[in-house]
């Protein structure tokens, strides 16, 4: 890990608007993507999804074309060898009953031709995973620049599917509150350029990553938080950091009322429990594959602007291990970051950022 | 890199480096009967999904291929592949709300392709690294590349698979077993798209 | 009642695909959770719930609720009897 690799924001498409600037004004005033959508659920309940409302066509070939259109503006040269990474959940759902990431890599090339296109489907850690991978090519020489690109639309489907599991909030998204009751499911596509190259625009470096299995159960996190505790130890080995080190952590926080104990049990575990920390859940709702390029994006946003972010939702305590989490948006010096996710299939991931010296 | 061991799971039967282990052409319920034949006591092989059940037999038979010396707890990669992500269970589920009216949270937990990884690791307490890609076909110069980064990282070894359930009914799961050694990455490669045409042509 | 039991064991197998046991397998105060039972876990404790759903017409809106009911055959036969 000896070379410089750098990450910056290319655009980003969520209900909170199309550019990063509009993300900016919205995290700092407090302005959430998520409404309640009647008739939206199982049986014409009513739900809350963080959902753009602009799109009326196929959501998924929508969000990827207008994020792939601002990155293209915001990125017009590419040189050298280039790979796109694409990270996604369910991919286009409306092409069951067939193959849901049938299409994905033509629209790629639609806008950046003659790319190698990959894709990673690794549920809520894809994002985080897919950042990584784009760094071990980087590393090992393959490749000069990788574009990640985090994607999932809101589908019938997944909102099914999380109703079934009682897993939906009936309000809002409050990750590490003390009356969370559920997350509530999103969209977006955002887009990051992994280089080798030191960009133009701001860029933070990227330090090292890794993920780690719960090895305990499919769908429920564990009660230990192992695996994203084992995750975060060899992202640390990886990046030559400690806990002192972290400015600031953007973790996963989807709400519901077992995953943000378990990270809170995994932050005490790694005397993390005093960086302040925050989710972007209760902005983006869950954004499933897109989560991990979204938060990434967004922290930093808040590494250029020095800014923390507070974690809307949040407003007592309601984890046994209590943590720091961003109350107030706030001035501060934020030189490294650590990021991390969990998902279904016991993954997690994490990995960190650092500014340029 | 090398090719330490590789079986492959469809449903005419399971096969061990090469070799036809239990025959299941023709068998009304071949992943049962090969998982019978198995004679593996893990109940939950019942409840899940076919990408899982294909990788769970396949995976057992590997095991005494595994290197000795590896801390395969923390220092095996899983790098699995397919074109149809979770193809097969998606139309279940869709199934279970559209025609049966209650959408079915045990279908809907394995509506992603990674969940197969995430079953292999419960049952064999591995907690390293996973990730799971999406291809048109099956590229042994891809695994190559991820099997080599993961090497890179200081993963021990690498448990492959190429694994696909459509709902046409086309099924397989080939999986192999890479580890680092001085022989030439394109010679593996070679071996690994020679091996999976014998398997299907079997 | 003893039909109802009968009915819910092999309606219970179909569900949560345990296709390793038959009704005679399942005893009526046997608990259907944890290691000491059938070794249930929270997926199966959902789909109990589309269970009563499709097969009684009951609904249950709370998992919580579901702890008890579902600790065995009898309590689910008992609970059905009553809701029904």
């Amino acid at each position: 890990m000896d070379k410089p690799i750098y990450i910056s924001a290319l655009s980003l498409v969520t209900p909170l608007g199309n550019t990063i600037e509009q993300h900016f004004d919205a995290f700092e005033n407090g302005i959430s993507g998520i409404k309640i959508h009647e008739k939206a659920g199982f049986q014409q309940t009513a739900i809350p999804l963080a959902k753009r409302e602009e799109i009326t066509g196929n959501r998924y070939d929508t969000l990827l074309r207008e994020a792939l259109e601002k990155a293209k503006n915001a990125y017009p040269e590419i040189s050298g060898k280039t790979a796109v990474i694409v990270s996604s959940t369910k991919g286009n759902i409306d092409l069951l009953p067939g193959d849901t990431f049938a299409e994905t890599a033509s629209i790629v090339h639609e806008f950046f031709p003659a790319t190698d296109v990959l894709i990673i489907s690794n549920a809520c850690i894809s994002g985080v995973i897919a950042i990584n991978t784009a760094a071990d090519y980087l590393f090992a020489g393959k490749y000069d620049q990788v574009l990640v690109i985090g994607i999932d639309a809101v589908s019938e489907f997944v909102s099914y599917g999380f109703q079934s599991l009682f897993a939906l909030s009936n309000e809002t998204c409050k990750p590490f509150d003390k009356s969370r009751n559920g997350t509530v499911l999103g969209e977006g596509c955002g887009i990051v350029l992994v280089s080798t190259q030191k960009p133009a625009d701001f860029a933070v470096l990227y330090k090292g990553g890794s993920s780690s299995n719960d090895a305990n159960h499919i769908s429920g996190p564990s009660r230990t938080g192992e695996g994203l505790v084992r995750s975060i130890k060899k992202t640390f080995r990886r990046s030559g950091k400690k806990a002192s080190d972290i400015d600031f952590i953007s973790a996963h926080g989807t709400a519901t009322v077992f995953n943000d104990e378990m990270e809170s049990i995994a932050f005490g575990r790694m005397n993390l429990d005093q960086v302040p920390l925050n989710s972007m859940k209760g902005y983006f709702g869950h954004t499933l594959g897109a989560a991990g390029v979204l938060e990434i994006i967004m922290s930093i946003v808040s590494m250029e602007k020095n800014t923390l972010f507070p974690n809307l939702g949040f407003k007592e305590t309601g984890t046994s291990v209590p943590l720091n989490i961003i109350q107030h948006i706030e001035q501060k010096a934020l030189n490294t970051v650590l990021k991390t996710a969990s998902g279904f299939g016991g993954g997690n991931a994490s990995l960190i950022l650092q500014k340029q010296s | 890199m090398k090719i330490l061991a590789h079986s492959y799971v469809c449903p005419k039967g399971t096969f061990l480096n090469g070799k036809l282990v239990y025959n299941t052409a023709g068998e009304e319920n071949p992943l049962k009967s090969a998982y019978q034949q198995l004679g593996a006591e893990y109940p939950k092989f019942y409840k899940m999904d076919v990408l899982s059940k294909m990788a769970f037999i396949g995976t057992e038979l590997l095991l005494p291929f595994f290197p000795k010396d590896a801390d395969l707890e923390n220092d095996l990669q899983l790098i699995f592949a397919n074109s149809s992500a979770s193809q097969n269970t998606d139309n279940l589920f869709v199934e279970s709300y559209e025609q049966l009216k209650n959408p079915s949270p045990s279908l809907f937990v394995y509506t992603l392709p990674n969940i197969v990884t995430g079953e292999l690791c419960i049952r064999h307490k591995w907690y390293g690294e996973n990730c799971f890609f999406i291809e048109e076909t099956f590229n042994p110069a891809h695994f190559s590349e991820w099997a080599q980064m993961a090497l890179n990282k200081g993963n021990n070894c690498c448990l492959c698979a190429w694994i696909e359930a459509k709902t046409n009914g086309e099924q397989e799961c080939f999986l192999f077993l890479l580890t680092d050694s001085e022989k030439e990455a394109y010679s593996m490669e070679l071996e690994l798209s020679t091996l999976i045409k014998q398997y299907r042509n079997e | 009642m003893s039909d109802l039991k009968e009915n819910l064991k092999a309606q219970i197998i179909e569900q949560l695909n345990l296709e390793d046991l038959t009704p005679a397998d399942i005893q009526d105060d046997a608990p259907l959770f944890g290691d000491q039972g059938l070794g249930l876990d929270s997926i199966d404790a959902l789909e109990f719930i589309v269970l009563l759903d499709s097969n009684y017409g009951i609904k249950i809106s709370d998992p919580n609720e579901g702890k008890e009911i579902f600790q065995s055959v009898n309590t689910l036969a008992d609970y059905i009897s009553k809701h029904q």
